[in-house]
C-alpha cells in the first residue's frame, strides 16, 4: 500500500500501487473535473506530482501540456498510477468549482396533503374482557385518532415483529407512522410516546450535474431546509453519455452509489442546517432523467443510448429507501417520478406537474433547457414532447469565454448602441471571468440591436471601434478589457461563439415549431410559455424572445418557473393528489422524434437567423429592430 | 382542350431593370425590365410575355475560364472588348455577362486596369451588362467601387454577394444605383436570408436578383430546380423578400466529368449539350436569366424559348 497526501489540503489516503491518482482522490473524497469520465481525452485532471514515483505517459498525453508544465510534473490523473509514496497538488482549476445552484421552484400555494402521516394514540391494555390482536387494537386506535379504515391499513413482518415488545414498553403509548403506497396504507414505523410531531420529507430534483433537496416539515407544510451540491457523477464523465459508457465498462454500482451519495450528501446538509435528525425523514421523492433515475435504482441503462432508445420502466417507482442505500428512517419510501422516453424524463414530467399544464385548458408551450433541450407542447387533453441537443453553447460550453454559473460569470449585459460601450453584472459581483448562458442570450441581443452583427450573427467589421477587431481566428467583440477581468484576458466574443449560439438557438425554436406544427397550433394560440431549468430562471425573456430562442408571445405571458424539476417534485411530496397525475402524464404525452422529422431540417435552417427567416412569426422583434435602426440612422 | 389550371395566386414576382438607354441616362441600346411574372413560367396568358434573357459570359483572364470555350472561340478570348461585340451581334446574346477573372491571381492589385477593361466592354457592346467582380474579400471594396463608378448610370448586375460578403458590393450598388446579384447555396431559407441582409442595409427589393446556385444537371441540379421552384411559389403567394427575378449560371456544366474526359471529337457537343439541357431546365424552373458560356448553347436556347412559349415543340 502507498500513502498520497493530496495539497494544499493535505488529503491523505492509503492506495495500493497501480491505482491511478484520479481514484485515489475520488476516495479521499476529491471531487475532480473530469470531463470524459477518466479515459484520458479531455485533459482536464490535471495533477502536479511534488514527490514521489508514479507511471505516466508523457508522450501519449505530452499535447495537454507545455514544458514548462511537464517540468513541473504535470500529469493526467486519470492516466498516472501511484508507484510510490506521493504528494500531489490539485491546482484550483482541476476542482469542481461551487456553481450558483437554482434552489427556489414555483411559487404556487400548493394544497398540503401528504402521504405520510404519524398518529399518536394511547392504547387501553388488554384485558381477558377485550383480548383483541395488538396489531388490531394499534390499528383501531389510529383509525379513532383520524387515520385511515383499520382494514385498509397493513403492516409488514418487519414493523409486526417489533409491535408486542414496543407497546407494553411504552406502557401503550405509541406514535404510528402511516404511508398511503399503492398497496393502501402501510405501516411503516412504530415509535414509543409522541414523536408526532418530528415528521419530515425530502423533494429532490437529481440532475445530471446538480442535486437539489427541499427538506419538508410534514407536520406544518412548511420548508424547514434547502441544499444543493453537485452530483458526483461528473467524476465518472460530464455528460450523461459519457457516464452510461463508463457504466457499461466498470459497472453501474459505482455511479449508483454516486448517486446516492450526492442525495445523502444534500439530505444531510440541509437536516443539519435545519437540525433535524435524518431518522426524521419518512418519504423521499425524486424527480430525475430517465439514466439518473435508472442508475439510482441500480437499473443497467445501456439500452436507454442505443437504438431504439428503450428506457427499462416508465411507470412511477416506491421503493424502501434503505435498499438503495439512502440514509434516512430505515423505513422511508422512496418514490421516483415516471418517465416518457429516453429523453423526456421524470423532471419533464415534473416541469409539467409544477407548471400545471396538464390540467389546464389553454395551450402551453414548456421549454427546459439543461445539457440537453426539451419541449412539451399541450394542455389537459392532448400533450406532444420532444427533446433534442442544443449543444452546450447556451451552457457556456464551445464558446470562447463561456462558462457555468459560476462566481465571475458575466450573467447581464446592455451595449450602449452608440458608443458600443458594455454594462455587465457578474455572479457574485467579483470581477468578469467569463460570460454564462443568459450573459450570452444578453450579448447576442444588444449586438443584433447595435447593428454590430447582422442578422446571420457576422460581426460588421467597417464599424470603427476599439471593440470590434479582427482576432486571431474570427472577428470578435471585446467585452471587458484584460485590465477589467479576473483572467488577465480580454474577454471577447467571437463571430464563431455566435455562430454556435444561433445553432443552439435554432434548434429549439425550430423543435417548437416542430410541435406547434404537429398540433396545428400557432404562436398565437398559446397562452402561456414556460421557461425551466437552471438556465430559465435568469434568462431576459425579451432577449430570449429578440434572438428567436422561443416563439413571440406577450412578454408577461412567458413564465421563468426556474427549477421545474424540483418545484415538482416538492408539489408530489406534499400533495398526494398531485402524485396520482403523474402515471397519467406520462402516458399522456406523445413523442416526436426529431430525427425522423423531414421538415425539421427546414426549421432548422429557417431558425438560423436573427430571430427568424419569417419575419412575420416575430412581428414586435422587428417592428423594434427597425425602430432602432431608425433612431440610428437619424442624424 | 387542357382547361387553364388555376392556382389562386394573388401576387407577382417584382421587377428589376437591367441596363440604360441614352433617354435613361446610360449608353445601352436596350433595357430589360425582368421580373412581373404571374405563374409559372412558360404559362403566362398571350405570346407577349417576354422570354428569360440569355446572358454571354465571357472573362478578362482566360486562364481561368474552360478550355472547351477557349479552343471554340478562339483569339477572341483575348479581347473582352472584341468577345462582348460578337455576342452581340454574332451569337445573339440578349446580355453581356463580364468575369473580372483576373482578380483570382494572387495578391492582384491592378485595380485600374479592370476599369479599363469595363470601359472597353461598355464601349463595344450596346447590350446591357453584368458584371462579375472579385474573388477575394480582401480586394472587394476596390473592385466593387471601381466597376460601380466606371458603369455610372449604365443600370449594372453586380455580382455576387453572399451572406457572409455583401457589404462592399452593395455600397457599390448603392453609390452607383446598380443592381446586385444574390447567390445561395440552394436553399429558399438561405436566400430569403441574403435578400433580408440586402434591404437591411439599405438595398431596394427592385435592385436585388436571386441566385439560388445551379448545380450540374447530374449533380444536384435537381435540388436547385426544387429551391427554384418553391422561390416561385413564394413569391406568388406573396413573400416579398423571395418576390425577386432568378439568375441561373450553369457554368459547372462545364467542368463535369463527362465532358472533361469525353473524346476530343465529341466533348464540344456534349458541353454544349450538357450546358443547354441545364439552362433550359432552369429557366423551366423559373430563372429570368440564363448565363452560358458556349456560343452554340445561345442559338439552341432561343428556339427552346421560342418552342415553349408558341407550344410548338422545339
Amino acid at each position: 500500500m502507498r500513502t498520497v497526501t493530496f495539497l494544499p489540503g493535505y488529503n491523505k489516503i492509503v492506495a495500493p500501487r497501480g491505482t491511478t491518482i484520479l481514484d485515489a482522490a475520488q476516495r479521499a473524497g476529491i471531487n475532480m473535473n473530469v470531463v470524459c469520465g477518466g479515459q484520458g481525452k479531455c485533459g482536464k485532471c490535471v495533477v502536479y506530482v511534488q514527490s514521489g514515483k508514479t507511471k505516466f505517459d508523457r508522450e501519449k498525453f505530452g499535447r495537454f501540456f507545455t514544458e514548462e508544465e511537464l517540468k513541473q510534473g504535470a500529469c493526467l490523473a486519470c492516466e498516472t498510477t501511484i508507484q510510490g509514496d506521493l504528494s500531489v497538488i490539485i491546482p484550483e482549476s482541476t476542482l469542481i468549482q461551487e456553481q450558483k445552484i437554482l434552489v427556489n421552484g414555483i411559487d404556487t400555494a400548493i394544497e398540503f396533503h401528504p402521504s405520510v402521516k404519524k398518529y399518536y394514540v394511547e392504547l387501553q391494555s388488554p384485558t381477558l374482557a377485550d383480548p383483541s390482536p395488538d396489531l388490531s387494537r394499534l390499528l383501531w386506535g389510529i383509525q379513532k385518532g383520524g387515520g385511515p379504515i383499520a382494514e385498509k391499513m397493513y403492516a409488514p413482518l418487519e414493523v409486526m415483529r417489533e409491535i408486542p415488545a414496543l407497546l407494553r414498553h411504552s406502557d401503550w403509548k405509541v406514535t404510528g407512522t402511516i404511508a398511503l403506497v399503492p398497496g393502501g396504507y402501510r405501516l411503516i414505523d412504530l415509535q414509543e410516546n409522541d414523536t408526532s410531531q418530528r415528521l419530515y420529507g425530502a423533494a429532490v430534483d437529481l440532475g445530471s450535474t446538480t442535486v437539489v433537496a427541499y427538506l419538508w416539515d410534514l407536520i406544518t407544510g412548511k420548508v424547514a431546509a434547502v441544499a444543493s451540491n453537485y452530483n458526483r457523477q461528473i467524476s465518472c464523465g460530464e455528460d450523461i453519455l459519457a457516464r452510461v459508457n463508463y457504466a457499461q465498462k466498470n459497472g453501474i454500482e459505482k455511479l449508483q452509489a454516486l448517486a446516492v451519495d450526492s442525495i445523502n450528501a444534500a439530505l444531510t446538509t440541509a437536516a443539519n442546517s435545519a437540525r433535524i435528525d435524518r431518522e426524521d425523514i419518512y418519504e423521499v421523492v425524486v424527480a430525475g432523467n430517465t439514466v439518473m433515475t435508472h442508475m439510482l435504482l441500480g437499473i443497467d441503462p445501456a439500452y436507454i443510448i442505443k437504438e431504439p432508445y428503450v428506457p427499462v420502466v416508465q411507470r412511477a417507482l416506491s421503493v424502501a429507501a434503505a435498499r438503495i442505500g439512502l440514509t434516512c428512517n430505515k423505513n422511508c419510501g422512496l418514490f421516483a417520478f415516471p418517465a416518457v422516453s429516453d429523453f423526456i424524463g421524470g423532471d419533464i414530467i415534473a416541469d409539467i406537474l409544477a407548471c400545471g399544464m396538464s390540467e389546464k385548458e389553454e395551450i402551453s408551450l414548456l421549454v427546459d433547457i439543461g445539457t440537453n433541450f426539451e419541449v412539451v407542447l399541450g394542455n389537459k387533453e392532448w400533450m406532444f414532447s420532444c427533446a433534442g441537443a442544443a449543444g452546450p453553447a447556451l451552457e457556456g460550453g464551445e464558446v470562447l469565454f463561456g462558462m457555468r454559473a459560476n462566481p465571475g460569470a458575466i450573467e447581464k449585459i446592455t451595449i450602449d448602441p452608440v458608443t458600443l460601450a458594455p454594462a455587465f453584472s457578474t455572479i457574485s459581483g467579483i470581477k468578469p471571468r467569463g460570460i454564462t448562458g443568459s450573459g450570452l442570450i444578453d450579448i447576442l441581443a444588444e449586438l443584433l440591436s447595435a447593428g454590430v452583427i447582422d442578422r446571420t450573427g457576422r460581426i460588421n467589421m467597417e464599424i470603427k471601434n476599439p471593440r470590434i477587431r479582427a482576432g486571431a481566428h474570427f472577428p470578435e467583440y471585446v467585452i471587458a478589457w484584460a485590465r477589467e477581468t479576473d483572467i488577465r484576458k480580454d474577454i471577447v466574443i467571437t463571430e464563431n461563439d455566435i455562430k454556435n449560439l444561433i445553432m443552439s438557438k435554432a434548434s429549439i425554436h425550430a423543435a417548437c415549431v416542430t410541435l406547434m406544427k404537429e398540433a396545428g397550433v400557432s404562436r398565437l394560440d398559446i397562452a402561456t410559455i414556460y421557461f425551466a431549468g437552471a438556465f430559465g430562471n435568469y434568462i431576459n425573456k425579451k432577449n430570449a424572445t429578440i434572438i428567436g430562442l422561443i416563439p413571440e408571445i406577450d412578454l408577461e405571458r412567458i413564465k421563468n418557473i426556474g427549477n421545474g424539476a424540483v418545484a415538482g417534485a416538492n408539489l408530489a411530496l406534499i400533495n398526494r393528489r398531485k402524485r396520482k397525475l403523474l402515471d397519467g402524464i406520462a402516458g399522456q404525452i406523445a413523442y416526436i422524434e426529431l430525427n425522423a422529422e423531414p421538415s425539421f431540417m427546414d426549421e432548422y435552417t429557417s431558425s438560423v437567423f436573427l430571430p427568424h427567416t419569417d419575419l412575420s412569426l416575430f412581428p414586435r422583434v422587428q417592428a423594434l429592430l427597425e425602430s432602432i435602426r431608425e433612431k440610428k440612422e437619424a442624424p | 382542350m387542357i382547361p387553364e389550371p388555376n392556382f389562386g395566386w394573388t401576387s407577382t414576382v417584382g421587377e428589376v431593370i437591367l441596363g440604360a438607354t441614352r433617354a435613361e441616362g446610360g449608353t445601352r441600346s436596350r433595357s430589360y425590365r425582368i421580373g412581373g411574372g404571374t405563374t409559372l413560367p412558360f404559362m403566362e396568358k398571350g405570346i407577349t410575355s417576354p422570354s428569360p434573357l440569355i446572358a454571354f459570359e465571357i472573362c478578362d483572364d482566360s486562364r481561368f475560364w474552360s478550355p472547351i470555350i477557349n479552343e471554340f472561340c478562339g483569339d477572341l478570348i483575348h479581347d473582352p472588348g472584341a468577345w462582348a461585340k460578337t455576342a452581340e451581334t454574332t451569337y445573339g446574346a440578349d446580355l453581356v455577362r463580364l468575369c473580372l477573372t483576373s482578380t483570382r491571381q494572387r495578391d492582384f492589385s491592378d485595380i485600374p486596369t479592370l476599369g479599363k477593361t469595363v470601359e472597353t466592354v461598355l464601349a463595344s457592346t450596346t447590350l446591357p451588362l453584368i458584371l462579375e467582380g472579385s474573388n477575394e474579400p480582401k480586394i472587394d471594396s476596390e473592385v466593387f467601387l471601381k466597376c460601380g463608378e466606371t458603369g455610372q448610370g449604365e443600370r449594372l448586375l453586380l455580382g455576387t454577394a453572399e451572406a457572409g460578403r455583401y457589404r462592399s458590393i452593395a455600397a457599390a450598388a448603392l453609390a452607383y444605383n446598380h443592381s446586385i446579384i444574390a447567390q445561395s447555396p440552394i436553399d429558399i431559407n438561405l436566400a430569403k436570408q441574403l435578400n433580408i441582409l440586402l434591404t437591411e442595409i439599405g438595398v431596394q427589393k427592385d435592385h436585388i436578383v436571386i441566385d439560388p446556385y445551379t448545380g450540374a444537371l447530374g449533380y444536384g441540379f435537381e435540388y436547385s430546380y426544387s429551391a427554384m421552384e418553391r422561390i416561385r411559389f413564394s413569391a406568388l403567394k406573396g413573400d416579398a423578400d423571395l418576390a425577386m427575378p432568378m439568375i441561373c449560371a450553369p457554368s459547372d456544366s462545364l467542368t463535369i466529368k463527362e465532358v472533361r474526359e469525353a473524346d476530343t471529337g465529341v466533348r464540344n457537343a456534349i458541353a454544349v449539350e450538357w450546358e443547354f439541357a441545364t439552362s433550359l431546365a432552369a429557366a423551366v424552373a423559373g430563372a429570368e436569366i440564363v448565363c452560358v458560356r458556349h456560343p452554340d448553347t445561345v442559338k439552341r436556347l432561343k428556339a427552346a424559348f421560342t418552342g415553349l412559349k408558341t407550344r410548338s415543340g422545339m
